[in-house]
């Protein structure tokens, strides 16, 4: 086990850890996704399972992202997703650095595996680990 | 003690006055600003807020522009950082608590769940709860934080209230026991105050 976990750090150490999406954290996502499809020309689509809109932002430079209801009294925000290879063990090792889970690993229904914290100054963001 | 940046700019005054004089006293500073020692004594300690008609008379005497002086006395009904933080937290909780309380769709996406038609599919419970796709995925994120729903690495949707199918009204109730701990470990008691 040891082994294994050794040989996916030295595989994290190698590739690292990238910032592959954004998330618009919007209390009105249809007036978001419409502004910002105005605005760019981004190709907005929510056909998938979660009916969450996907945002293409039509350009290969960058990271693409999309947009998610907030809760009731929420300001909008951006959050980022951080790429790695193990959802619990970068829980894990948050907490000990001080990070607070608000949405524990969780798998979604396209395979992807997800976790939401709140980082020690309270800045919300996820870890992401894509369906193979 | 609250900061307050028209004490410390008081307290700055008082200093570059001593600076050139070593003999300058407090009670010099207060004669100078038309106060007694004792009132001025306890603001420049923080025992005592500023009254903005002072802020305006003493800045006016220190020589500040209109501009500066309106700064100092908006910044004294701004609630300081702590405040905020704990009112935007309390907010939050009662907005979450609320949401709970009043939108049945979190126990209907739980009866969904185990039903054996069920599909992991937030379109598909919209349509099954006649909710919007976001009205879902709000309150799937709810459920998520709230440790009521879990999506296991299978792909698996599972009731955490454990047990039999919880009545709307039990439900609830769990829920917002959930709500109030959470809150809690945010330092927010949901009983209409905040901690100090």
């Amino acid at each position: 086990m040891d082994a294994q976990n050794n040989s996916l750090q030295e595989v994290e150490n190698y590739m690292g850890n990238a910032v592959t999406q954004f998330q618009i954290i919007s209390a009105a996502p249809d007036q978001t996704a419409q502004f910002y499809s105005s605005l760019f020309g981004w190709k907005i689509s929510a056909n998938n399972p979660l009916g969450y809109r996907q945002i293409d932002t039509g350009s290969k430079a960058g990271i693409q992202g999309g947009i998610w209801p907030a809760p009731p009294q929420a300001p909008a925000f951006v959050q980022i997703f951080v790429s790695v290879s193990d959802v619990k063990g970068a829980v894990e090792k948050a907490q000990a650095l001080g990070a607070k889970v608000m949405i524990p690993p969780t798998m979604l229904p396209e395979g992807d595996e997800m976790a939401v914290m709140h980082d020690p100054q309270g800045m919300s963001f996820a870890v992401w680990k894509t369906a193979k | 003690m609250r900061s307050s940046p028209f004490r410390e700019r008081l307290h700055q005054e008082f200093e570059s006055r001593r600076s050139r004089n070593a003999r300058y006293s407090l009670r010099a500073f207060a004669t100078l600003l038309g106060t007694d020692h004792s009132s001025l004594s306890q603001i420049v300690r923080g025992s005592r807020r500023t009254p903005a008609s002072q802020i305006r008379s003493w800045g006016r005497k220190l020589g500040m522009v209109p501009e500066e002086i309106a700064v100092y006395v908006a910044t004294e009904h701004v609630p300081d950082e702590p405040t905020t933080k704990r009112q935007e937290q309390l907010r939050h909780w009662t907005a979450e608590g609320l949401a709970l309380a009043t939108n049945e769709i979190h126990w209907k996406m739980l009866c969904l769940v185990r039903s054996h038609r069920f599909r992991p599919d937030c379109r598909w419970i919209a349509k099954e709860t006649a909710s919007t796709v976001d009205q879902v995925n709000l309150a799937l994120s709810r459920l998520l934080r709230l440790r009521l729903l879990e999506i296991t690495r299978s792909g698996q949707w599972k009731d955490l209230t454990g047990g039999p199918l919880l009545e709307p009204e039990e439900f609830r109730r769990l829920a917002l026991v959930r709500i109030r701990e959470r809150a809690a470990e945010d330092g927010v008691k949901l009983n209409g105050r905040a901690k100090q």
